[in-house]
């Protein structure tokens, strides 16, 4: 049987105008990725400063400098519209990678953040 | 089997007025482009003497008591001062595409600041700021549907934010075209 599930992969960014980047395994039994979201403890940094390449298997979601903010959803949706919908992508190996660049925006003064990235997900129930 | 992408082009504005003509190369197997979306930041702002031109709500209420000689009750008369306006958004720019295939724009956008008014009807005064991180809508892309044969998209851009203020602002725009390509 298969159940939705939400996935949370954290980096933190501790330097301004810095790249980080990081590899997240997904777990074997994930059939599908249907959506994305990107938040933050500190949105407004993650909304002004951020862009990120989002890669699942090795296939390229999101290309370098692609804004972060389009990938935000405030509290004023829906929870179930939260997430930008991938279509339903097979994860292969299962690896996800997140190259997020923080970048100087003359809004913001920089401190150190997390960056949360959301997988909305559908699995293979193991009983 | 059909595939989608998405090519990011900057432009780098830098003074008032600015006029910006540019080209978006997409791939060579671009079967379509499905749907554009703007982004943008701010990259330094080179004077200070301009005003923000955003207008601020201002709300007073004014409650006067008079005391009446007979019969022994209170008139409360209650004078409201000034309303709560929509704010006028932020012009930033003006963006225009043209596809090399057909004649006229295929795409024309005003490009906006942040919502203004997205805080209008919050009367919580919870002291959770209304922002556009925190309360704003999903972004998704403008969908059009274009032939990309030719490969090449003309652009053009003319800066509003700066002339509005009188002052230079540096600032990035970021074009995304989504496309459709065949694998």
């Amino acid at each position: 049987m298969l159940k939705a599930t939400k996935k949370r992969f954290d980096i933190k960014i501790t330097q301004a105008n810095s790249t980080v980047s990081d590899t997240f395994e997904l777990d074997k039994n994930i059939v599908k990725v249907h959506g994305v979201l990107v938040t933050s403890d500190k949105d407004d940094l993650l909304y002004y400063r951020g862009t990120q390449k989002i890669e699942i298997n090795k296939e390229e979601f999101f290309p370098e400098n692609y804004e972060s903010k389009l990938l935000m959803s405030g509290i004023n949706v829906a929870p179930k519209q939260r997430y930008y919908d991938l279509g339903g992508v097979a994860p292969g190996n299962g690896r996800v990678q997140i190259t997020y660049k923080d970048l100087d925006d003359g809004r913001t003064r920089f401190e150190p953040y997390r960056v949360s990235l959301y997988l909305d997900c559908e699995m293979e129930d193991e009983l | 089997m059909m595939k989608e992408g998405v090519i990011i082009t900057k432009i780098n504005i830098k003074r008032q007025g600015e006029r910006k003509h540019f080209q978006i190369k997409l791939p060579n197997d671009t079967k379509h482009i499905i749907g554009i979306e703007y982004g943008g930041r701010l990259v330094s702002k080179a004077d200070t003497k301009a005003v923000e031109a955003i207008p601020k709500a201002a709300v007073q209420s004014e409650v006067v008591t008079t005391e009446a000689t007979y019969p022994m009750a209170e008139y409360v008369e209650v004078k409201e001062r000034g309303k709560t306006f929509f704010k006028r958004n932020q012009l930033v720019g003006e963006l225009k595409l043209q596809s090399s295939e057909e004649s006229n724009w295929f795409y024309a956008a005003d490009v906006l600041l942040n919502d203004s008014n997205i805080g209008l009807g919050d009367f919580s005064q919870s002291g959770f700021p209304v922002n556009d991180f925190t309360h704003g809508n999903k972004r998704t892309e403008e969908i059009v549907k274009v032939d990309a044969e030719s490969t090449i998209v003309q652009g053009w851009y003319l800066d509003a934010i700066g002339k509005t203020q009188k002052t230079d602002i540096n600032y990035e725009v970021t074009i995304y075209v989504w496309i459709n390509v065949e694998e």
